[in-house]
């Protein structure tokens, strides 16, 4: 054991100038490769007292798997890549959990069937459009994130099972559709990386989605018309 | 013995090498709680509605420390802490602009409810930041197989401004507002290694704003 320690050090000792040139190259390069953020944050339950509704959400694939790409347009900047999906499913299971009596995420056709009855509606988000900046584009010390979502309202027997196994609605058939538009920025600090600090403004925006949701949600006319009838069955 | 010189020069080293900060103090307070605030609570806010600046969550809990080292028997909930279990009522989108807000916030019954539970007296909410107004000079470090080192000038400006708005959340008011405004000039000289003399611009407008809100809260100043 101390003669392979030994050739180790020794090794170590020979190769350390080539090795710490070689980390220096890759330092360098590291700055011309593509940037992956995967948003992850800690959500808190919202404090509101819960609508007396039974709701059903169906996450299409797109939402819960949405990423959002940029190429790089010029040698200075990066690819980047922003991975919302998982926190975007992470969060709005805590978020309407904490403002509806009752929700079931609906993943699969069986599931459907044993909720239809008793479900009040089905919402379906959408992330419309998600952009991002970062202060090399535009020279202000503030990361930011915007996100548009299209949320709609759906009848449970208006949802089906799609061939591959997702479910599925014509989007004509609805009980309200709208758009809520959400947006996060933290500023630039001290020894934080663009990717933390994307994930933070992302974040940002993921809470403050809710915020408008939860202001907004009775005041869309077709959703208030319909809540109104739901929590006059439900009493 | 040679411990305690060593420590006696190096805090003697820090304090002399700290930058000048001035800094400008103003308040309008009324409703003093002369007997201070009991078992109250108090919760310190930061805004961070602005397009362009937040006001820093850092600055926010510096200011809460000030307090509580001030007068240990007042109670400073902590910001982030507030923030999360009131959420979303606090996120920048829908947080109170005013102090009759309070009563559309009160509507909501688990949110009342919460505020009870904290025992709530008086609301803060800061609102300012702090800025780089200027640099110059030229640094420049170098490491070779010999060693490391750097040589050159620099300095720059920071400027803080700082506002409070005191609300007392028992009777739904303005109860004051205080304002700190601090500048200052850093400076990094640099002969082999580098000597930084760094204006404490930040730490100085809390300090400055915490002082005039621990008056403002305790019956000890």
């Amino acid at each position: 054991m101390v003669v392979l320690s030994l050739a180790s050090t020794t090794f170590v000792l020979n190769h350390w100038r080539p090795i710490a040139s070689l980390l220096t190259l890759l330092t360098l390069l590291s700055g011309c490769g593509g940037k992956q953020v995967v948003v992850e944050g800690n959500f808190p339950k919202p404090l509101i007292e819960p609508l007396p509704i039974t709701l059903g959400v169906a996450y299409p694939p797109a939402f819960a798997n949405h990423e959002f790409f940029d190429e790089a347009k010029g040698r200075k900047e990066s690819d980047w890549l922003v991975k919302t999906g998982a926190a975007q499913v992470e969060f709005w299971n805590i978020m309407l959990g904490g403002m509806f009596d009752q929700v079931v995420v609906l993943t699969s056709d069986e599931q459907l069937h044993k909720w239809e009855d008793k479900l009040d509606a089905v919402l379906v988000p959408v992330v419309d459009d998600l952009q991002y900046t970062i202060p090399l584009y535009t020279n202000v010390k503030v990361y930011e994130v915007w996100m548009r979502y299209r949320f709609r309202l759906v009848q449970a027997s208006d949802i089906h099972d799609h061939e591959d196994g997702s479910l599925t609605y014509h989007p004509s058939q609805h009980i309200a559709e709208w758009t809520l538009t959400a947006y996060g920025k933290t500023p630039t600090a001290f020894l934080k990386s663009d990717e933390d600090a994307v994930n933070q403004a992302a974040v940002v925006a993921l809470r403050d989605a809710g915020a408008n949701f939860a202001t907004s949600f009775g005041r869309v006319p077709e959703v208030a018309a319909w809540l109104d009838a739901a929590v006059e069955d439900a009493l | 013995m040679g411990f305690l010189s060593r420590s006696l020069a190096a805090a003697l080293a820090t304090a002399a090498l700290q930058g000048c900060v001035t800094a400008t103090v103003d308040e309008m307070t009324f409703n003093e709680p002369v007997e201070g605030i009991g078992d109250r609570s108090v919760v310190i806010l930061g805004r961070r509605h602005a397009a362009d600046y937040d006001t820093e969550f850092d600055f926010i809990e510096c200011i809460g420390d000030h307090i509580r080292s001030g007068d240990s028997s007042i109670t400073v909930i902590d910001e982030v802490k507030f923030i999360n279990e009131m959420y979303p009522w606090f996120e920048p989108r829908i947080a109170p602009m005013r102090s009759q807000d309070i009563d559309r916030l009160l509507e909501q019954q688990p949110v009342a409810e919460r505020f009870d539970e904290l025992k709530l007296e008086y609301m803060i909410w800061i609102d300012g930041k702090t800025v780089e107004t200027n640099s110059s000079g030229s640094l420049t470090c170098a490491v070779g197989p010999g060693g490391a080192g750097c040589f050159g000038f620099g300095t720059w400006g920071n400027a803080s401004d700082y506002e409070a708005t005191i609300w007392n959340f028992t009777d739904r008011a303005e109860v004051g507002r205080v304002s700190a405004a601090t500048s200052g000039q850093s400076y990094m000289p640099a002969v082999v290694v580098p000597i930084p003399i760094i204006a404490p611009v930040q730490g100085t407008a809390c300090s400055s704003l915490g002082d005039q809100l621990l008056r403002y809260l305790s019956a000890e100043h």
